[in-house]
């Protein structure tokens, strides 16, 4: 036997409980969901036949269609939110030494440690005050400003990056500012800030206790709290309905935060540990 | 320079600024308001009552069972998630077959929403029906259905388990960064000294590491701390509020007893305690920096 397959064998085998352990809540979560209803609460492993009809059984029983509108709105537009007062701000941060931008960065760190759950009493007046109790605005205007410190973080780190000669060469050749700016830097800022939309896509999506709180009606519940809701406080779950929702509110966001973890690794270690 | 709007920082900064201050500062401000004042459960304020309402707080048994709980909480799946980051890390950062695949499985707690990783488990760990249950039957490990959620002695143990299994991918991604950043001739020099493995680990990696660590340790700290939905969506602090830690009770006492006074009062603590995490966190990052 060579000695990287031993290596690797022996790796794989050190690895295999975590490994164990990740993977058995994605298997009861598929398994489940695709058990015939009159099998879901006998303790076996395997179906006798895969029910996949649960899946659409599922989207009219757990009100689906309307809790993943409103995540897509809700996540959206926060997102947009965030991005539009970030991308100025990570620009200044990235181009320009001015007094007080220590202090911005601090105060940016604050807020990022600072999870919402301390706040949600006040947070949860703030919103009565303005009169957007259960109303999913409310929460685009939660997230979108609590994402603030994170994308402005992410996308200062990405910016500076990109070299400042290439703006300075613009504004030589006779380009304004807002035009070296359009033709010159976002152009080259793009993939950052795409990526960056879509980590606050998902922070927006996975987000439990202020939906938690501020939604209070079933129309304008989201997708995490709409699960939730099927699962708390009830006698008898329709647990093979709610693993299929849990299944296809997870899956897609869970492929794409896989896929491009690797950017928000680098744009963390080049922000938080530089 | 040519001035412009867009080359006004201040101006740039202006909205975001504003924006992440006013989400924190107004709440921030009628949490210290009402923490201050005798409160109905509706929040309507009647009169100043100093500090009645950090009296009471202190005074309740179940938020000192909370605060104890919160320490072994926090500690706990703090202290499991390095014994666990270090050597995955070191294993990741090798060369072996399948190391991309082993990488992406590891990193997938991280992907799915805490909300949704706790309903899992919930029906998981399930009494009678739960596939935890069944599958340890099948393997033998045990001979009775155990009731995981009922009592706090096995569902605050298995919810510890479950913070630390979503919280390795973010640690041992620190980790892997610290380790690549590891010059290998280092290791080549030991190598030819004779070094024994365990002797490398001690006197190269483990002190090159020591930033990592710190910074994962501590954030760790903070965001451990601050999470609510594994034992929202698994027990809701219960079987009589003893799996509850302070965020769990803080949300019950503000939203579900309506003691809104008193919740606003240990949110200034834990607001206070917080800062603290974040100033030690800057101290840390600064020292990192100026070496």
């Amino acid at each position: 036997m060579n000695p990287k397959l031993k290596k690797s064998l022996l790796y794989w085998a050190l690895l295999s409980p975590l490994i164990v352990l990740i993977l058995f809540p994605f298997a009861v979560m598929f398994i489940t969901a695709i058990k015939p209803a009159n099998e879901v609460l006998s303790p076996t492993w395997w179906p006798r036949e895969a029910a996949w009809r649960n899946f659409i059984d599922m989207w009219a029983v757990t009100n689906f269609g309307t809790a993943l509108w409103n995540s897509i709105y809700v996540s959206v537009l926060s997102t947009v939110l965030a991005l539009a007062v970030s991308i100025p701000a990570a620009y200044a941060m990235s181009r320009f030494r001015f007094r007080g931008q220590g202090f911005f960065r601090q105060f940016l760190l604050v807020t990022q440690m600072l999870s919402p759950i301390v706040l949600v009493i006040g947070l949860f007046r703030l919103v009565v005050w303005l009169g957007l109790l259960d109303n999913v605005n409310s929460i685009v205007f939660v997230y979108g400003a609590f994402n603030v410190a994170f994308t402005v973080w992410m996308l200062q780190s990405y910016f500076s990056t990109i070299p400042k000669d290439l703006e300075e060469a613009a504004w030589i050749e006779g380009a304004s500012p807002a035009k070296a700016l359009v033709m010159v830097f976002l152009p080259l800022a793009l993939p950052a800030m795409t990526v960056t939309a879509i980590f606050s896509f998902i922070n927006a999506w996975n987000e439990f206790v202020i939906a938690l709180t501020m939604l209070r009606r079933q129309e304008s519940y989201t997708l995490p709290i709409q699960i939730f809701s099927l699962v708390a406080g009830r006698y008898t779950v329709e647990w093979h309905h709610v693993m299929a929702a849990t299944f296809v509110a997870t899956i897609p966001v869970a492929v794409i935060f896989a896929w491009l973890q690797r950017y928000l690794v680098r744009g963390l270690a080049i922000g938080a540990v530089k | 320079m040519i001035r412009s709007p867009l080359t006004n920082p201040y101006l740039l900064i202006l909205p975001g600024f504003l924006l992440a201050a006013f989400i924190i500062l107004w709440p921030l401000y009628q949490l210290g308001t009402i923490s201050l004042n005798d409160v109905n459960r509706f929040g309507q304020l009647r009169g100043f009552n100093g500090v009645e309402n950090y009296v009471a707080v202190f005074t309740d048994p179940d938020f000192l069972g909370a605060l104890w709980r919160t320490f072994i909480w926090t500690g706990g799946i703090v202290f499991g998630t390095l014994i666990v980051s270090v050597p995955v890390a070191m294993i990741l950062n090798e060369d072996f077959y399948g190391r991309s695949l082993a990488r992406v499985i590891v990193m997938l707690p991280w992907a799915v929403s805490l909300t949704m990783t706790a309903i899992v488990w919930r029906w998981a760990l399930n009494g009678e029906s739960g596939m935890l249950n069944s599958g340890l039957q099948n393997i033998g490990l045990i001979d009775q259905n155990i009731q995981w959620l009922a009592r706090a002695s096995t569902a605050f143990p298995v919810q510890i388990m479950i913070g630390i299994l979503v919280t390795i991918p973010f640690t041992t991604t620190i980790f892997l960064g610290g380790l690549s950043s590891i010059p290998d001739d280092l290791y080549e020099a030991a190598k030819l000294e004779g070094a024994s493995r365990w002797q490398t680990f001690r006197e190269i990696t483990l002190p090159l590491m020591k930033p990592f660590l710190n910074i994962s340790i501590v954030l760790n700290m903070i965001y451990v701390f601050n999470s609510f939905p594994i034992i929202w969506a698994t027990t809701q602090g219960g079987p009589a509020n003893s799996t509850d830690i302070l965020v769990t009770y803080l949300y019950k006492l503000g939203f579900r007893f309506g003691k809104l006074g008193e919740a606003s009062a240990l949110s200034v603590m834990m607001f206070a305690l917080l800062l603290v995490f974040t100033i030690l966190y800057v101290a840390l990052a600064m020292r990192r920096e100026r070496t």
